[in-house]
């Protein structure tokens, strides 16, 4: 009998603390997404589907949408595209420091992102900064990011890849390593060039590993890019560097408009459903899964 | 063959001239850390402080309780990590060795909750903290982060690859459950705890979204969150100050990491996130 009650017994600290501040939480946030409040006033008033009309059509937030997929663009280059192609070249083009290289890139991915927007806030300065100085040398400057619509998107990512690059790396790597040795070393005697081998062997072969890494990278790159936000530009020039994730922050906690920012959050989250259902329907069938 | 070799060579300079990029931004914190303010001015390029001082550091004593916000920050970190690794070891255990209903769908919703934005969570969590009265306290930030499906799933992983027959056997001998963890399981998964532990120590160590709604003042404020009140680039006046915080900030994961780096390394490496 007992024996019987001891998985829910171990399991139950883990359950009730993920339903009390994870589930919950995300029903109440459903629910209160049909609601105008301000998080203080004692009365709700129920608007139905106002809130998420008003994002669909309302400029600001529409900008926003656009530069959440501007995001993930940018985030899938330098996260997913880039590091595949560095896994690639470590694991079969050079031979040797290999355990070096995946030691020293892992290095960033341990800095709190606070840290590496206020060193990146200061190195990429465009009067005093270290790049600024050093472009003077070669006669170029570098432009005000901070305050430059699409630039400011590119560099704010550019900070949190810089931080993610490692991890990402690190499972990549083991994925494209796994691919069978002898199908590479026929292909190399058949003098197949590396660039082939890589889009007609490593990718297809790697691909389950490599389509996790592209779903992380939007859903963590997303929610990583908020503290660079927050650090640097607080979603400006105009709402130019704002995304899904800060503007629910912002709506919430700086204008207090608490169904506007649960809006928001369902809007994030059913694209993150969206991302997951693509995984397991076209995914997890038709690509070669490596440990099968 | 001359010609590989060549191109090789030719790979492992970009591939250093890479890394050196990567780490350029630490060593340009620590280096300005110990310079004084005029010379990080005039002398931005230049990694070795021609003046040597520890004035930034002693700074940071004058102008903030760097020694609370330090020890704030080193409790935050502690007790969510031991809180979720054990919450993680102890369902990884159910999940692995017990046969039990709906315990696929059980795991399979566990995992789900790792793609959950925390926008979809804040609110309903900002009022659950007022409401037990923790704002602005270090708990409050605690509270809600003391279990991980990521660390579930971790564990579950490293798990499966033991017999199940040293289990069974064990089980067979009426050797009492808490003993079957702590002198058979808990052994054979000890390099992923491990390496769990550090991750999840760095995370915490490193959190900033939730802390930054929840502390309010200096005094409670975790490493992260002091860090803002030296952000503004404008003025300058404190650029050499906060590059000693940032030095303190990045130190304890920065040794960690390298302490511990095989370990982490391979369990990324081999417990295959698919």
């Amino acid at each position: 009998m007992l024996e019987k009650l001891k998985p829910y017994l171990f399991l139950a600290p883990a359950i009730v603390l993920l339903l009390v501040f994870t589930v919950i939480p995300m029903v109440y946030t459903l629910y209160l997404s049909f609601f105008d409040w301000n998080m203080i006033s004692p009365t709700k008033e129920f608007v139905g589907l106002d809130n998420y009309i008003n994002i669909l059509t309302n400029d600001t937030t529409k900008k926003v949408i656009f530069n959440t997929f501007f995001y993930i663009v940018v985030l899938i280059l330098f996260n997913c595209v880039i590091t595949y192609i560095f896994a690639f070249i470590i694991g079969y083009v050079v031979k040797r420091f290999k355990g070096f290289y995946k030691v020293a890139f892992f290095i960033p991915s341990v800095i709190s992102l606070v840290v590496g927007s206020i060193l990146f806030t200061w190195i990429l300065n465009p009067i005093s900064g270290p790049v600024a100085i050093i472009g003077e040398m070669f006669g170029f400057s570098i432009p005000n990011w901070s305050k430059t619509d699409g630039l400011v998107i590119i560099v704010l990512s550019l900070i949190v890849s810089w931080k993610v690059f490692g991890y990402n790396f690190i499972v990549l790597y083991a994925s494209v390593v796994g691919v069978s040795k002898e199908i590479i070393e026929a292909a190399r005697l058949d003098n197949i060039s590396n660039l082939r081998i890589f889009i007609d062997i490593v990718l297809p072969m790697s691909s389950a590993t490599g389509f996790y890494i592209l779903i992380l990278t939007i859903v963590q790159g997303l929610q990583y890019v908020f503290t660079p936000i927050k650090v640097i530009t607080q979603g400006g020039p105009n709402y130019g560097s704002s995304n899904l994730i800060y503007q629910a922050y912002h709506e919430a906690f700086v204008v207090y408009k608490t169904g506007q920012s649960a809006a928001l959050a369902m809007i994030t989250l059913l694209i993150f459903v969206i991302l997951l259902l693509l995984e397991f329907l076209f995914v997890e069938r038709r690509i070669y899964y490596e440990n099968s | 063959m001359k010609t590989a070799n060549y191109k090789n060579m030719i790979l492992h300079i970009i591939l250093i001239s890479f890394i050196l990029l990567t780490i350029y931004p630490i060593v340009f914190a620590i280096s300005n850390s110990f310079k004084e303010l005029s010379e990080a001015f005039t002398s931005t390029l230049s990694l070795i402080p021609e003046k040597f001082t520890l004035e930034n550091y002693t700074g940071l004593f004058d102008s903030i309780p760097i020694v609370g916000i330090t020890i704030n920050t080193l409790i935050t970190a502690s007790v969510i990590t031991v809180a979720k690794v054990a919450t993680s070891f102890l369902a990884a255990y159910a999940i692995v060795y017990y046969q039990f209903k709906f315990k696929n769908v059980t795991y399979f919703a566990l995992i789900c909750t790792i793609f959950i934005p925390f926008t979809v969570t804040m609110i309903p969590n900002y009022l659950i903290i007022s409401e037990l009265g923790l704002q602005n306290n270090i708990w409050g930030v605690i509270l809600p982060q003391m279990a991980d499906a990521i660390g579930i799933f971790m564990l579950t992983q490293s798990m499966k690859g033991i017999p199940k027959s040293l289990i069974e056997a064990a089980k067979l001998d009426n050797i009492p459950t808490k003993y079957i963890m702590k002198d058979h399981i808990l052994p054979m998964v000890k390099p992923a705890v491990t390496s769990t532990s550090i991750w999840f120590f760095i995370l915490a160590w490193n959190e900033y979204v939730w802390p930054v709604l929840i502390l309010k003042t200096t005094e409670n404020f975790t490493l992260p969150l002091a860090l803002q009140l030296y952000i503004s680039s404008e003025g300058g006046t404190n650029f050499t100050v906060a590059m000693a915080l940032s030095v303190i900030t990045m130190a304890i994961p920065l040794g960690l990491y390298l302490i511990f780096q095989k370990h982490i390394i391979n369990t990324f490496t081999t417990s295959g996130i698919k």
